[in-house]
């Protein structure tokens, strides 16, 4: 019954009650078919092809394969663009909540698809979309692939820079040689060594103005992304927020400090 | 009443079939030609054998520019039209021999067949085309049949293994190139069995989206392809060619029935360059004030009715130069052609006697 | 649904793609476009004018891109400036060399691009403002930008054409840069470094102090210069044919390096922005397998070359851990720049800072004539001067301390104010 009343999912052969309750291998790892799922599921069908860019990156495909080719991500993983485009292209939610799971991640946004692509499709900025999408709802896929990304969200949404010297730890990047972590031991100094000032800091990539990172959080907040980031990591916000908050007090502190208005 | 007076443009298989036959029929035929023989791009570039019956290229072509040379047509060669003006007494056309002043001459119609090019494969960066010598298009490696020498390039090595691509610069919107040329695939599949009928040790693969051998191709071409000559079909196109290790080319494909990457070396690589309008087309429409089509080839005034009428009165079509089309196509549309150039001519002269009466 | 008929197909394309084949079809150029809105007050290009002293290149369909080399804002990469000081080292190096006045500020951020194209954690309104915001500072300064990221490049050129597409987008971001106290700004043409480098290659090339001709190099093209946004990379068609973007290979020729092919030369080098950082499994495998064994095996590199800052990283970070597949290849990679300033004179360890690479140079550097023993130890009597609070060297003058702050200088002033340090 509820099933039905799902008009989009007409076409959808109808469910036993004992299969909805199946775990689904087509889900990964979802519990069941039930309501829930197929209503987030057309949820984010919804989203997706109300996006505006959803009718300017799909156009077609004549299946050559082309995306696939030059695509470095299919060389390592169950995944390919054109495979991507087939899903975008489905009409169908529940394949694209699928594909939301596990596939969409896959891609390195190298962008060669869309340099081969002879119908003109924007493979690359589809997946972008899509993972978005899957940022926005909170899927569980979104949360688990940014799990350890944690640390490079907090660095880029308050400092505005992805990367910094002192992430280069021993323990997270052993496979990239005893030379490139023997340098934390004496970062400071090294850094100093550089001839360019304001890079001459370990938390950050650059040292960025106090006045530069309010405003790119006051961007960050106007344009909605901290309620994105909220959907999949409401304790980063938290963290961010009180950060900022105590650079306001320290901004406040200084425009007198110095005069200005 | 004297004889209509005609002119055809091009002397290829279009242009030959209108010409003979119009002077079979007792008009007044002028036929202009750039190059220095009749017989068009075929000729000119040194085509092999013909599908569907894998017939050489002079036995398809010879009979028709004997016909044209023994009908009493006048053939001006290495000529081109350097003016051209309609009124009411008929078409106002200049001729220039290379190097000759200009002849002018007076036409009741006029018929275009001015044909088409290979599409240039230097525009298609990622096949390296220009950049390593044992990538050809259909050009190449048609003259490399026909006159019996296939070699690498490279090294002048007998290859082992070649590879065709399908539809380059056609169906494809990165080079602007909508459009199916309509020949890729049986002239494709036509060389890999000529290259299996003369060097069976040569493995041939090619690489396609869609096989597109029309009608009788599909049995006399595509089916004997493989039941007689074990060409292989590889689902899915060549993203980008290298150079491998040893020299030898690298083709990166999606094999899209195994849905995975593929590279595969191989020794000489053709691509099946798709069918353009030709600069003649372009400048002739030009000058006649022709309108031409979306694709860039002259616009039939019905594509469906009327397919060798052109948008200007008096000015017929026929061949290549409004699209891609095999021989057999261009010689049936030249005779097409032909009938309606000369019954145009006919009602005229009609029309201006019954003027003077 | 969603799937266009075949007109509206063309439509589409023609306004976006070009065919490089038929020159009388127009397309758009999304550059035009902008100009309108200029006129029409919707937003405000930045110019490049006569001081920026622009010179002219050819892209992918044979349109004209002005690239200006002079009163330049330098838009770092937070990849470079993290773990490749020696990139944006040796530009501005080479910059004070040619006596071009820049500015290199806190008061910039980077792209954010890395983050979205890793986690999708943005949206096009957060993009397009935080590259309009950066523009702004180059604007408010009468400067230009100079992008150093190649992901930067590739995605504010996606911004400007999302700025000038997309009126939603426009309005909104309009109104966070009003709520700032700045205006909507884009700049006249989105530049990379390697552009202006590309431009300068023949006074750099003139600057060569060593012979490169046994040096075999092997370029790896980044993805988001050339696969982005095709139409806007630079093509030279007496560089490769013209077949392949000339940056950097127009340069490496000029100072005589020999520029090698090789079987993966299309392939991206395994960054995947997320992949880089926590799945490295893939990151390392691609780029050992799918580049650098080609590029050792095939083609001999002694060193490869490329012009962004994930590629670096991706290429030369990687290689070590394939020792442990037998693969113990320790290719240097560098950056066109940096071994531009290697074979120029500068210091490799104090101006191409050579030590935070991974797979060593020296190597290359002893190929290359130089005796970088001696270099090594003045570096060392360097570090050990900066312990013990020595005096530090520096390419311009440090910025004082209100600007940890506040973005200060806001007027055309701030360029004279700079006093770079010149040569030596």
């Amino acid at each position: 019954m509820v099933v039905e009343a799902l008009s989009v999912l007409r076409n959808l052969p109808a469910r036993k009650k004992e299969e909805q309750a199946e775990p689904s291998i087509l889900l990964g790892g979802s519990r069941d078919l039930g309501l829930d799922t197929l209503k987030l599921a057309q949820d984010i069908y919804d989203q997706f092809t109300a996006d505006p860019r959803y009718k300017e990156y799909v156009l077609g495909c004549l299946n050559c394969g082309e995306c696939t080719t030059g695509c470095p991500a299919a060389r390592f993983y169950d995944f390919s663009p054109r495979e991507m485009l087939q899903v975008a292209m489905s009409n169908d939610p529940l394949v694209l909540l699928n594909a939301m799971h596990e596939k969409i991640w896959a891609c390195c946004q190298c962008y060669t698809c869309n340099m081969r692509c002879r119908f003109g499709n924007d493979i690359a900025g589809i997946i972008s979309v899509m993972r978005e999408l899957a940022v926005k709802n909170g899927l569980d896929s979104a949360k688990e692939v940014l799990r350890p990304y944690t640390r490079i969200l907090l660095k880029v949404m308050t400092g505005g820079t992805q990367v910094s010297p002192d992430m280069i730890q021993p323990d997270f990047f052993v496979d990239w040689g005893p030379d490139a972590v023997s340098k934390a031991s004496d970062l400071k100094t090294l850094r100093k060594a550089i001839p360019i000032d304001v890079l001459q800091v370990t938390d950050s990539a650059w040292e960025v103005s106090m006045q530069t990172s309010l405003e790119l959080f006051q961007i960050y907040q106007e344009s909605g992304v901290i309620d994105i980031v909220r959907a999949v990591d409401p304790d980063l916000v938290e963290m961010i927020t009180d950060i900022v908050d105590e650079w306001r007090e320290e901004f406040e502190e200084m425009k007198e400090k110095y005069g200005v208005r | 009443m004297s004889s209509p007076r005609i002119l055809v443009v091009g002397g290829g298989p279009a242009g030959l079939s209108a010409a003979c036959d119009l002077a079979e029929a007792g008009a007044n035929v002028v036929l202009v030609e750039e190059e220095g023989f009749l017989g068009g791009t075929p000729k000119k570039l040194h085509y092999s054998l013909i599908a569907p019956d894998l017939k050489p290229v002079q036995e398809v072509l010879d009979p028709l520019v004997r016909r044209v040379e023994q009908s009493g047509v006048e053939v001006m060669l290495n000529s081109e039209v350097a003016s051209f003006k309609g009124s009411g007494d008929g078409f106002h056309v200049e001729v220039r021999r290379k190097g000759g002043p200009l002849e002018s001459h007076v036409f009741d119609s006029v018929i275009a067949a001015t044909g088409f090019a290979h599409w240039d494969p230097h525009k298609k960066y990622e096949y390296g085309y220009g950049v390593y010598p044992d990538v050809l298009d259909f050009k190449d490696f048609e003259r490399m049949l026909s006159e019996d020498n296939l070699r690498r390039p490279s090294n002048g090595e007998t290859p082992k293994r070649i590879a065709w691509l399908l539809c380059v610069g056609s169906r494809d919107k990165q080079v602007g190139k909508f459009y199916c040329c309509r020949m890729g695939c049986v002239v494709s599949i036509k060389q890999a069995m000529e290259v299996r009928q003369k060097h069976p040790e040569i493995d041939t693969y090619v690489y396609y989206m869609d096989i597109r051998t029309y009608g009788f191709w599909e049995d006399k071409v595509y089916w004997r392809s493989m039941e007689e000559f074990n060409v292989k079909f590889v689902r899915g196109r060549i993203g980008s060619i290298n150079r491998g290790e040893d020299g030898r080319l690298v083709a990166m494909a999606e094999d899209t029935i195994l849905q995975r990457p593929t590279e595969v070396p191989f020794d000489m690589l053709v691509l099946a360059t798709g069918m353009e309008a030709s600069r003649g087309t372009v400048e002739f429409a030009k000058l006649a004030g022709l309108e031409l089509e979306e694709h860039g080839f002259i616009k039939p005034l019905q594509s469906d009715s009327l397919p060798v009428h052109t948008t200007v009165e008096g000015i017929f079509v026929a061949g290549t130069a409004t699209g891609p089309k095999a021989i057999p196509d261009s010689v049936s549309e030249g005779s097409a052609a032909a009938m309606k150039a000369l019954n145009f001519a006919r009602r005229k002269a009609v029309a201006e006697r019954q003027q003077t009466r | 649904m969603g799937i266009l008929s075949a007109d509206q197909i063309r439509e589409v394309v023609r306004a976006r793609a070009e065919n490089r084949s038929v020159s009388d079809k127009k397309v758009s150029d999304v550059r035009e476009e902008m100009w309108t809105l200029h006129d029409r007050g919707e937003l405000i290009v930045i110019p490049i004018t006569p001081e920026n002293k622009p010179v002219e290149v050819e892209t992918l369909f044979g349109w004209k891109k002005k690239v200006p080399t002079d009163k330049l804002w330098h838009h770092k990469s937070c990849g470079q400036c993290g773990n490749i000081p020696g990139y944006p080292a040796s530009l501005l190096w080479f910059m004070n060399q040619f006596k071009t006045t820049y500015l290199n500020e806190p008061h910039q951020t980077s792209c954010t691009a890395w983050n979205y194209h890793g986690s999708g954690t943005s949206n096009p309104v957060a993009l397009a403002a935080v590259a309009v915001r950066n523009w702004y500072r180059a604007y408010e300064t009468g400067t230009y930008p100079l992008i150093h990221c190649g992901t930067s490049y590739g995605d504010y050129k996606e911004m400007r054409k999302v700025l000038v597409e997309n009126k939603e987008v426009r309005d909104k971001v309009r109104e966070i840069m009003h709520h700032m106290g700045k205006e909507l700004v884009i700049p006249e043409e989105i530049v990379h470094y390697s552009e202006w480098v590309h431009v300068k290659r023949d006074e750099i090339a003139s600057m060569v102090k060593y012979d490169l001709k046994d040096v075999v190099a092997t370029v790896h093209e980044p993805c988001h210069y050339y696969k982005m946004v095709p139409e806007d990379a630079i093509y030279d068609s007496s560089v490769l044919g013209g077949q392949r973007p000339a940056p950097p290979t127009a340069l490496l020729q000029k100072m005589g390096v020999s520029v090698a092919d090789y079987s993966t030369w299309y392939d991206c080098c395994g960054f995947g922005f997320r992949h880089i950082l926590t799945e490295r499994e893939f990151t390392r495998s691609f780029a050992t397998l799918r580049k650098i064994k080609p590029m050792v095996e095939e083609a001999h590199a002694d060193v490869a070359i490329t012009t962004d800052t994930g590629c670096v990283t991706t290429l030369d970070k990687s290689q070590w851990v394939g020792k442990v597949h037998g693969m113990d290849f320790l290719v240097p990679v560098l950056a066109e720049v940096q071994l531009a300033a290697l074979a120029a004179g500068a210091h490799p360890y104090k101006i191409v800072q050579v030590h935070w690479h991974t797979s060593p140079v020296e190597k290359l550097m002893e190929k290359m004539g130089i005796d970088y023993q001696s270099y090594r130890k003045d570096f060392t009597e360097y570090l050990n001067q900066i312990k013990s609070g020595g005096k530090i060297e520096y390419l311009y003058d440090p910025h004082s301390e209100i600007e940890k702050y506040f973005a200060v200088n806001k007027g055309q002033v701030i360029v004279e104010e700079q006093a770079l340090k010149r040569g030596e």
